[in-house]
């Protein structure tokens, strides 16, 4: 696999740290831990991104966080707001329709099938 | 899941991050909370993957990466929340100095209108300005910058400095007004002047402040 730069998820972070949250709270760690698995390893979003980011999307009010003592330590859990569910829902039209733009540009149209 | 353990590495890394942030408290102790709480899953992670604990401990620190690097990334964040945290303090405090300035000047302010009122304070387009520039800075670093244009971190570091100043320049033309009036000194006249010197002394570290973490902001390329 081609490694991707960390540049490349410029603009698009927001959107996968909220996806990542949609099915359940999770705490920072396990955040980036989803990101790398969800992707098969190819989004390896360094931490000094992933927390800041996190913190940011909690400013503009699209995710809340709780803090918890579990097993002795204190922990912070992030959960989707309805705002973020909202905005959610909003970049997944937008990625369609960004993604089906540069596939068309990158990759060419449908070819025919050749027989 | 093991609770926190004494880690001296974890510990020396953390304290090194906690050297290169700068902004509120509070913001910093919560931060670093959290990374020793990502630091610890971590550890967890690889002694499960069957590292010996010295090395998962090594491992997790070169996944978090280098402390300044941690720490500038936090940066942005943090000058935000400086911005927000001192200008809602000026918001907050205003009308604890102004009010004695507004008695010494309108000893009845009750008995006379609104425009009189007005009119008794000579700083008001000073105080609608700062007003302006809090309102806007709140809404274009917090909820509303979902519709607005979202403010940066040095755009937002110049909403402390704008209404620090401005609020400076307030302290000083009322003190002035004082000096050249016949206004009764005790207790009104003492109240008003300190807490406006107070002010003035918060504004000073204020606008050095600020400056600071525009210079730390410039520093981490942010």
């Amino acid at each position: 696999m081609i490694p991707m730069r960390p540049e490349l998820l410029k603009g698009h972070l927001d959107a996968l740290l909220l996806a990542v949250l949609e099915p359940r709270p999770q705490h920072g760690y396990a955040v980036i831990e989803a990101l790398r698995d969800g992707s098969g390893g190819a989004l390896a979003v360094p931490t000094g991104t992933v927390y800041p980011a996190l913190h940011r999307l909690e400013r503009a009010g699209l995710i809340a966080s709780d803090w918890e003592t579990v097993g002795g330590r204190r922990r912070r859990s992030y959960h989707l707001t309805p705002a973020g569910r909202a905005a959610l829902n909003e970049q997944r039209v937008v990625w369609e329709q960004f993604s089906a733009a540069v596939t068309a540009l990158l990759v060419g149209p449908a070819r025919p099938a050749m027989t | 899941m093991n609770a926190t353990r004494p880690m001296p590495a974890l510990t020396a890394y953390l304290s090194d991050v906690a050297t290169n942030l700068s902004g509120p408290r509070r913001r910093r102790e919560r931060i670093l909370a959290e990374l020793r709480d990502g630091l610890d899953h971590a550890v967890d992670h690889h002694t499960a993957a069957g590292l010996p604990e010295d090395r998962a401990v090594a491992t997790a620190i070169d996944e978090f990466g280098r402390p300044r690097i941690v720490a500038d990334a936090f940066a942005a964040e943090l000058a935000v929340a400086h911005a927000r945290h001192t200008v809602a303090w000026y918001i907050a405090t205003g009308p604890l100095v102004g009010i004695w300035w507004l008695l010494l000047l309108n000893p009845r302010p009750w008995h006379t209108g609104v425009l009189a009122l007005l009119a008794a304070i000579p700083v008001v387009p000073l105080i609608v300005v700062a007003i302006g520039t809090a309102a806007g800075t709140f809404a274009t670093t917090g909820r509303l910058m979902r519709w607005l244009p979202e403010a940066g971190p040095r755009r937002a570091l110049a909403a402390p400095i704008t209404v620090a100043a401005l609020a400076l320049v307030g302290d000083l033309i009322v003190l002035v007004l004082y000096g050249r009036s016949a206004l009764p000194v005790w207790p009104l006249g003492t109240i008003a002047v300190t807490t406006s010197l107070i002010r003035m002394v918060c504004g000073i570290t204020t606008v050095r402040r600020a400056f600071a973490l525009r210079r730390r902001i410039a520093a981490a390329h942010l």
